[in-house]
């Protein structure tokens, strides 16, 4: 039986998905991917999606007509689930192309886009997000980057920032400003631009922790066929609410089941061979305080999945409370780990695949999570306005 | 540990627990009301007499307790419920005491003490007292009495007295004990000296450690559903109270600096609720890994409500430091919380020691369902 024909009996298919990881992931894919080259991870990664495709694992969550296999919500975090327990790799390069293109198109998008697009997930394509801007960020609404038209055009200048692994991208959800006049909200219009075209250049740009996933997008008179505006012309504002809101919460779950097993096995092996922070009464007991909150933090995260179904759902601000939640714990966990670590855990080593690799990389690397996808200041507005009814002023 | 309690009844469902938590809701909103509490600890009423009576005759003190010793059944989440809303409301009364002897006779008191005591726990006539900490002395055995002194939590009119006296746990009947109220910070709880001079044992446990692991799991579920009940309900005041009070031409609420102090608030309180949340239904289920969650949602749900009680005197401002508003009831009722039982950080090591067991076993600790 194949993991998709066992869809209707959900431990079936858990069962399916085990056999499968146990044959498929290297089980030297994380030393390999260590000091991996660039090049080597983008290939690896590849590879991986391919793995997946072959066995219906691509684009298991989208609907039946445009490649996926319809799967529901349940099966997703089945398959979340066994990936974190498997410890196999995570489809970062993907993820943009998996979750928040589809999250736009589907809603949006015309029909022809969606057949030209949808299908090239399953084959390897890579997208990336042109949102923010040098002076757009938490306040992403004032971009600046313009887009006029011309005939069945439009032509693009201007600047984008922080776009994931734009360097690999074949193409780009992107944001421009039509309007200038109008009020910020009202003159936004989203296309999807070729990354391919001339006028775009990507420089990547060197993160804290010695990394380069993101990159500079330079746009100058870049030319964008108007078919290729989702949604109407300054309507791009509400397009972008579906991208935002179209990550459910099953990346965050299954990031948490990773960090669990991640740290049980830290926490055996200390057992294993005595190690010197057990014998620390302090550090002990910090250890044990933050495993209590992050079997609240999984439990919130289960949380958010349960209620992402339900009418209520885009008016909750449970995702901003386990974001915030969340991502400060694993600041917390990663300061602790490279506390008990010494000397050897700052001996730099920059890992190509995280998380879980050295103590110092991945306490550098924890301030994406309260950093990105909406800072956790703008996550405590958000909190208080929308949540506790604080007024705005 | 065995429940007895998981054999005899039926898990109560969802309903029915929603049902539960409304009623015990209505009935606090109305009887222990901010006005009520603050003239129980002004000596201007008898609050915690008359919500006794009432929680009797509503069968709150036989939540834990099974249907044929005269209670309701309802198990670890039914009295998490009604500690968290004891907790809301600043109630005064010796629950945690009572309603945790009566668990503890529940699982580990043999037919016999569950027939004698149990109906009379369940109906109001007697409450209990514990020692205010569980990792002390106790008592000694003086021939075919128990005596000694002990700093205990329960009132002064309790009946009798569970503690470690010697190889044992005893029931000590505090007919013609000494008792003297001790003064509290916290006004809404009874602190009691107890002096015993060859007092009856009514009852003996014979084993020790079963007899303090599920007093201490009893206590800390009932502890940290308080806690976490009562930051809930002083964060829920401090956020309504901000909303009125103005300066610079403006609700203080609109401020961002007061907006991330409380959005920081509201999570740490999803947290806490989680905490208790996850230790009540690991016990519920009665998982070998419960007691461990049960001592760490003590340990942090104590010490998170001591950190929101406080920031929630100081958002308040001047009227933070006065007698007359809510916060320092609920940050007194917060600092007794955070050392009942024990410290929390022998609390901890005991958690810790545990889990070493279990992953040394080669089990886990960490299993959620998705």
């Amino acid at each position: 039986m194949s993991i998709l024909e066992a869809q209707h009996d959900l431990s079936a298919f858990r069962q399916e998905i085990r056999n499968w990881l146990a044959e498929a992931v290297p089980p030297d894919w994380k030393s390999r991917m260590v000091r991996a080259s660039n090049e080597e991870f983008i290939e690896f990664q590849r590879w991986w999606m391919a793995e997946r495709s072959k066995v219906g694992l691509a684009i298991p969550h989208w609907p039946l007509e445009y490649g996926g296999a319809g799967l529901s919500q349940r099966h997703l975090i089945a398959i979340a689930d066994e990936m974190a327990r498997a410890d196999a790799p995570q489809s970062r390069l993907f993820t943009i192309s998996l979750i928040h293109m589809p999250g736009t198109l589907l809603p949006h998008g015309t029909e022809t886009q969606k057949r030209r697009y949808l299908s090239g997930v399953a084959k390897g394509e890579v997208w990336c997000q042109g949102f923010s801007e040098p002076n757009s960020g938490s306040d992403l609404a004032s971009l600046r980057t313009r887009a006029v038209r011309d005939g069945d055009h439009y032509v693009v200048n201007g600047q984008k920032i922080w776009s994931s692994n734009s360097m690999y991208a074949d193409h780009c959800l992107l944001l421009t400003r039509t309007d200038p006049n109008a009020q910020k909200h009202r003159g936004i219009t989203y296309f999807i631009m070729d990354m391919r075209s001339p006028g775009v250049e990507v420089r990547p740009i060197r993160q804290a922790n010695g990394r380069a996933e993101f990159g500079e997008l330079f746009l100058t008179n870049v030319r964008i066929p108007a078919a290729n505006m989702i949604g109407a012309e300054n309507n791009g504002w509400r397009v972008a609410q579906a991208t935002l809101a179209s990550e459910r919460g099953v990346i965050s779950f299954e990031g948490g089941e990773r960090q669990r097993y991640e740290i049980e096995a830290f926490y055996r092996r200390s057992l294993e061979t005595g190690a010197a922070w057990l014998r620390d009464a302090q550090l002990h007991r910090e250890f044990i305080s933050f495993l209590a909150e992050m079997q609240a933090a999984r439990r919130l995260l289960r949380r958010v999945l349960e209620e992402s179904n339900t009418q209520g759902a885009s008016a909750s601000v449970l995702p901003s409370i386990v974001k915030l939640s969340s991502t400060t714990l694993r600041q917390r966990i990663c300061s602790f780990m490279v506390r008990v670590s010494g000397v050897d855990g700052q001996a730099f080593s920059l890992l190509a695949e995280e998380p879980f690799g050295s103590p110092m990389f991945d306490f550098l690397s924890a301030f994406s999570g309260t950093i990105a996808g909406g800072t956790n200041e703008i996550q405590r507005n958000i909190v208080a306005e929308r949540g506790l009814g604080m007024p705005r002023i | 540990m065995a429940t007895s309690l998981m054999e005899t009844a039926s898990a109560p469902d969802q309903a029915t627990l929603d049902a539960l938590r409304e009623s015990v809701a209505g009935v606090l909103a109305e009887q222990c009301a901010s006005t009520a509490v603050h003239a129980f600890i002004d000596g201007k009423n008898a609050l915690d007499k008359a919500l006794w009576a009432q929680a009797a005759s509503l069968g709150w003190l036989g939540f834990g307790i099974p249907e044929h010793f005269g209670g309701l059944g309802m198990g670890a989440e039914g009295l998490a419920i009604l500690h968290g809303e004891l907790g809301r409301h600043t109630a005064p009364g010796p629950y945690i005491a009572t309603l945790s002897v009566a668990q503890t006779i529940v699982e580990t008191g043999g037919d016999a003490l569950c027939q004698t005591w149990l109906p009379r726990l369940a109906s109001g006539e007697l409450s209990a007292a514990v020692p205010a900490t569980l990792d002390c002395d106790g008592l000694i055995r003086t021939g075919a009495g128990v005596s000694g002194q002990l700093r205990c939590l329960g009132a002064a009119d309790a009946a009798f007295l569970l503690a470690p006296a010697g190889d044992d746990w005893v029931i000590a009947d505090l007919a013609e004990a000494d008792i003297t109220a001790v003064p509290m910070w916290d006004r809404t709880r009874d602190i009691i000296d107890v002096r015993l001079k060859d007092a009856r044992p009514i009852g003996i446990f014979h084993n020790v450690e079963a007899t303090r692991a599920v007093l201490t799991q009893a206590m800390a579920l009932a502890v940290a559903a308080d806690s976490a009940g009562g930051a809930r309900s002083i964060t829920e005041r401090t956020i309504a109270y901000m909303k009125t009070r103005e300066q610079f031409g403006q609700p203080i609420a609109g401020f961002q600096a007061l907006k991330h102090r409380a959005a920081d608030l509201a999570t740490k309180l999803a947290v806490a609720d989680e905490m208790v949340r996850h230790a009540v239904q690991r016990a519920a289920t009665d998982q070998p890994d419960a007691a461990i969650w049960a001592t760490l949602a003590k340990s942090e749900v104590t010490e998170s409500c001591v950190f929101i009680t406080t920031d929630c005197v100081q958002l308040h401002g001047g009227v933070g430091f006065t007698w007359d508003f809510d916060p320092h009831i609920f940050l007194k009722r917060a600092r007794l919380n955070e050392v009942m039982i024990m410290p929390n950080a022998a609390l901890r090591d005991r958690a810790a020691a545990a889990l070493a067991d279990i992953t040394m076993s080669g089990r886990s600790a960490l299993e959620l369902d998705v």
